[in-house]
């Protein structure tokens, strides 16, 4: 009999323990997912990635907050510093891969991107680059996407517009040539320009971390081009203009994407006066909730934000839409939600992406003026 | 374009120089490379940086700067090498190395801490940066004081190591740190001040080359550390003359390389011709070492 009561009383704690588990596992049909966002917030790119890390830090305070809408869905976001380094780039994605990872953001560079994306490929987990803007990113993997616009949809529109204004004929380019980043702004300038009927009259390089440029500068001068176009991160190309003045070359000037960042203005100063760049975003553009954003993230963060911050911001935007539109539980389903989504309204403006993972968007050509980026008047 | 070339040559020679003048004190003395040499340099322009941005006048913080990155190498000193001084430790063992790496480390973490990883700049005016001109050649005020001081710093140093007790004391403790102790020599003072003066000499050349370029960053010493060792081989080990030769030339290799040559191949052919030299003389171009060390 003692036996029995045991049994019935061992078969109604099992009872109890397996209706709180199930209990438990109803209120858990809806795990948290979790993303992983991977940017150089130290380092050579340690302007861009803390844009990055700051505004992926402000958009999981708007998932929280629900002003950005995933659809109930909670979404933790773990942001890690990989400080321009690809290696640690690669350690983090793959500790990422072994905690359920759903998704990764980044990293940075493209340079990055090019050795970790396939990890992520082959572990089958989506990647999402908010800044990677040289050929061939999302060609990596069917599920490797981009919402930053690369260099070739660009570029065309940049040269289009200093061509109009300035009557451009002759160019030449000095760009950075061992770095991926930098290197695609050569690669796309030095094939645009020609077909623009812009002569490329020479070609100088240098190295990340120089801080002397001024013998490139001089024979760039010697060549008399209408136009110099900085392929640069924006360390070296605040030195290059200001260098530039140094040694009396008073062509125009077109910046790549490096130039993307307040930091050139900050560094360079007067000197960075009325330098054109391409850009994905910029902060007086109409766009849906970007002044909400600029106002927010400057608050927060008593700087204003950059195209990466944008760019970064937007990439959760347009994440937690394909979670709101298909409630994806996995990497799988993750994958599956990008692909589905359709036009999505971000603070970089109407947002969605080609077959091809690319983002279908456009961009703006912008100017720095008294100290900012306005967009440029031809 | 020569002109222009030839003064874009001598004054990242300037640069260089500079860098290599406190490098190349420490390993003379202490036949030891003194890795966290880059990391004194990048620290006290970011003090002198922060001084000018509470107001005060670029000379005053530049001399507040270099006192301090003065103290910081005597503290260096009796962090990282005193203790192994002490254990029998001495030059060309790999410990004085590693330790003069970590203590680099250690500072560039604190001072990222501090000040962020961005690269910042000067507030505008607060450096007189005016261009200057001789011939076709144009150059900046500051370009100008960083070849002015280089050689002083050259010269100056030249002079005190060999026209002051505190010189004859640092050349003594260079040749034999036992001898030169039983002639009387505090050689634990002696190797403090010389760590005093390779810190403030590291921190002159930061404060002057981050206000040169007004970029002043977490990574300005590193970037320069590999062409300074270069530039001190080039020189000869311990040579102060032969350091601040070693600059002029590793500058002029570059810019001539880039002008008439191929930027791309810059360092490539740079270092291509200064391989070439240490064939010719491999204790450097002024260097005594295999003298002395025989």
């Amino acid at each position: 009999m003692r036996n029995i009561t045991r049994v019935l009383i061992a078969t109604a704690a099992l009872g109890g323990t397996l209706a709180a588990a199930t209990g438990a596992g109803l209120a858990a049909s809806h795990p948290d997912l979790k993303w992983t966002a991977i940017f150089d917030a130290t380092g050579p790119a340690g302007a861009y990635g803390t844009s990055q890390k700051n505004a992926t830090e402000l958009a999981q305070a708007d998932i929280d907050a629900g002003k950005i809408d995933a659809g109930g869905q909670k979404i933790s976001i773990d942001v890690q510093d990989s400080a321009t380094s690809p290696a640690q780039v690669i350690n983090i994605m793959q500790s990422a891969f072994g905690n359920g990872t759903s998704l990764i953001i980044g990293p940075t560079l493209s340079s990055e991107a090019f050795k970790s994306d396939p990890l992520a490929v082959k572990a089958n987990v989506p990647v999402l680059g908010v800044s990677n803007t040289a050929s061939g990113i999302p060609a990596m993997g069917p599920c490797v996407f981009r919402n930053s616009l690369s260099e070739a949809q660009i570029v065309p529109d940049v040269i289009e517009a200093a061509k109009k204004a300035w009557h451009v004929k002759t160019a030449a380019i000095i760009y950075g040539d061992d770095d991926q980043f930098t290197k695609a702004d050569y690669t796309i300038f030095n094939a645009v320009l020609p077909k623009s009927g812009v002569k490329v009259v020479d070609v100088e390089t240098f190295h990340k971390g120089d801080v002397d440029f001024k013998a490139q500068l001089t024979k760039i001068k010697e060549a008399k081009p209408d136009v110099v176009v900085y392929g640069a991160l924006y360390a070296e190309g605040a030195k290059l203009l200001a260098q530039a003045r140094q040694v009396g070359l008073n062509a125009h000037e077109i910046g790549g994407n490096g130039f993307n960042s307040p930091q050139i203005i900050a560094l360079a100063g007067k000197a960075a006066q009325n330098v054109i760049v391409g850009a994905a975003w910029y902060s007086g553009a109409e766009t849906n909730g970007n002044a909400a954003f600029v106002k927010n993230y400057t608050a927060k963060y008593a700087k204003s934000p950059d195209q990466f911050a944008a760019q970064a911001y937007a990439g959760v935007q347009i994440a937690a839409a394909a979670v709101k539109k298909s409630h994806p539980g996995d990497a799988a389903g993750m994958c599956s939600a990008l692909k589905e989504l359709g036009t999505v309204q971000t603070v970089i403006g109407s947002f969605k992406f080609a077959s091809t993972r690319d983002a279908d968007a456009h961009g703006f050509v912008v100017q720095i003026k008294n100290g900012t980026f306005a967009k440029f008047e031809d | 374009m020569f002109d222009q070339q030839l003064a874009n040559g001598i004054f990242l020679g300037a640069v260089y120089a500079l860098f290599a003048v406190g490098y190349t004190l420490i390993f003379g003395v202490l036949d030891i490379l003194n890795l966290a040499h880059s990391a004194i340099f990048m620290a006290s322009s970011f003090v002198a940086l922060a001084l000018v941005g509470h107001g005060m006048p670029f000379w005053a913080a530049f001399l507040a700067a270099t006192a301090f990155g003065g103290v910081l190498s005597v503290v260096l000193d009796r962090v990282a090498f005193a203790p192994l001084r002490a254990r029998g430790v001495g030059g060309g063992a790999l410990g004085p190395l590693i330790s003069s790496i970590a203590f680099g480390i250690i500072v560039v973490s604190v001072v990222r801490g501090i000040f962020g990883p961005d690269e910042v700049g000067y507030p505008a005016g607060a450096v007189v940066s005016a261009n200057l001109h001789i011939g076709h050649a144009t150059f900046t005020a500051i370009d100008l004081s960083v070849l002015v001081i280089s050689l002083l710093m050259m010269i100056m140093l030249s002079l005190l190591l060999k026209a002051t007790s505190l010189g004859r004391a640092i050349r003594a403790v260079a040749e034999n740190t036992k001898a030169a102790s039983l002639l009387g020599i505090d050689v634990e003072r002696t190797i403090g001040l010389t760590f005093l003066i390779a810190g403030a000499l590291g921190a002159a050349a930061g404060i002057l080359i981050g206000a040169q370029f007004n970029a002043v960053g977490i990574l300005m010493g590193q970037r320069i550390e590999l062409k300074g060792l270069a530039v001190i081989i080039l020189g000869g080990m311990g040579s102060i003359p032969g350091a601040v030769l070693g600059g002029f030339l590793l500058g002029l290799l570059e810019v001539f390389s880039v002008a008439y040559l191929s930027s791309s191949y810059r360092d490539a052919i740079a270092f291509a011709v200064m391989f070439l030299i240490l064939i010719v003389r491999p204790a450097g171009l002024l260097g005594k070492r295999a003298a002395r060390t025989a």
